[in-house]
């Protein structure tokens, strides 16, 4: 689907068209999942939190400029809704995210032991500072400028910069170790 | 992948599509699905549904005109016909040349204060 095609499809949303909408939510829901899981590290959490980000641009449709890029609109609104989620559950609960992380940053290596790639790399991530994670994750993983995790998340570009080149560094290693475990 | 330069602009596929594979997001469908069901109850209603929705509350009040206009036209009728009751007995009574009674003229009297 190209820039035209989305930005036609959140115009005829706009005038409260809801399956074109769907279509959008269709072709964004994996990247808004991931991104809400990149903050609460739960994935019914960012289940419930990317649904929140897609009824929120749902009811905010009508505000969206069509000249700009639909894409980091749809996410900024989808973070909000994480980090509020997360607030939230900070609030009911002895935040249980916190102890589940917990072990990882002690040692994610040890925790990870013999489990696969996708485990290691979701303890390596749980180690890193949410800014961190949201920035390699955006960048690396869902092929977002620089400048777009800029604006995106409120910091300066050279914050995104240096947040990406520290959070490749721990990941990189994880998947280096993996590859010489494979190797051997 | 060089670890050495940290401020390259390009995304590292290989991070990138490792990280993907990692970060989950199956049953695609049925999320949509389940947010679709969702949108659908925040969708504006259309003007029939609108309509719709207030079926129940429309042929209540409709009933509740009806038999209050009912009940007006009923009251308005009989307080009528007291009227023209008592002025016939009034007139009759005069007309054949008797005195009418005093049970008559009090009756016509209180019909002419009935508004």
């Amino acid at each position: 689907m190209t820039g035209v095609d989305e930005a036609e499809l959140a115009s005829r949303a706009g005038r409260g068209d809801a399956d074109a909408f769907g279509e959008l939510v269709e072709k964004h829901q994996a990247m808004a999942r991931r991104v809400a899981y990149a903050i609460l590290e739960d994935r019914e959490d960012a289940d419930d939190a990317a649904q929140e980000g897609f009824l929120s641009a749902w009811r905010a449709i009508a505000r969206y400029d069509p000249s700009k890029a639909f894409r980091p609109w749809l996410m900024q609104i989808v973070v909000n809704a994480a980090r509020d989620l997360r607030r939230r559950r900070r609030v009911r609960a002895a935040d249980p995210l916190d102890s589940v992380s917990a072990a990882s940053r002690d040692n994610p290596a040890r925790e990870a032991g013999d489990i696969d790639l996708g485990e290691r790399l979701r303890a390596a991530l749980a180690t890193l500072p949410e800014r961190q994670r949201l920035a390699v994750v955006l960048f690396d993983a869902e092929g977002y400028a620089q400048a777009e995790i800029a604006a995106l998340l409120g910091i300066p570009e050279g914050t995104v910069k240096s947040d990406v080149f520290h959070g490749r560094r721990a990941l990189r290693r994880v998947l280096s170790t993996v590859k010489e475990e494979w190797d051997e | 992948m060089n670890e050495q330069s940290p401020f390259d602009s390009a995304p590292d596929e290989q991070l990138g599509a490792a990280l993907r594979e990692a970060l989950p997001a199956p049953f695609g469908g049925a999320f949509v699905n389940r947010v679709q069901a969702r949108l659908r109850q925040q969708r504006p209603r259309s003007w029939d549904e609108e309509l719709a929705g207030w079926f129940w509350q429309g042929l209540l009040a409709s009933s509740l005109v009806a038999v209050m206009a009912g009940w007006g036209l009923k009251a308005f009728g009989r307080s009528d016909e007291v009227e023209t009751a008592a002025s016939a007995s009034v007139a009759s009574q005069l007309l054949d040349g008797a005195t009418p009674g005093a049970n008559v003229l009090l009756a016509s009297m209180s019909s002419a204060d009935t508004p």
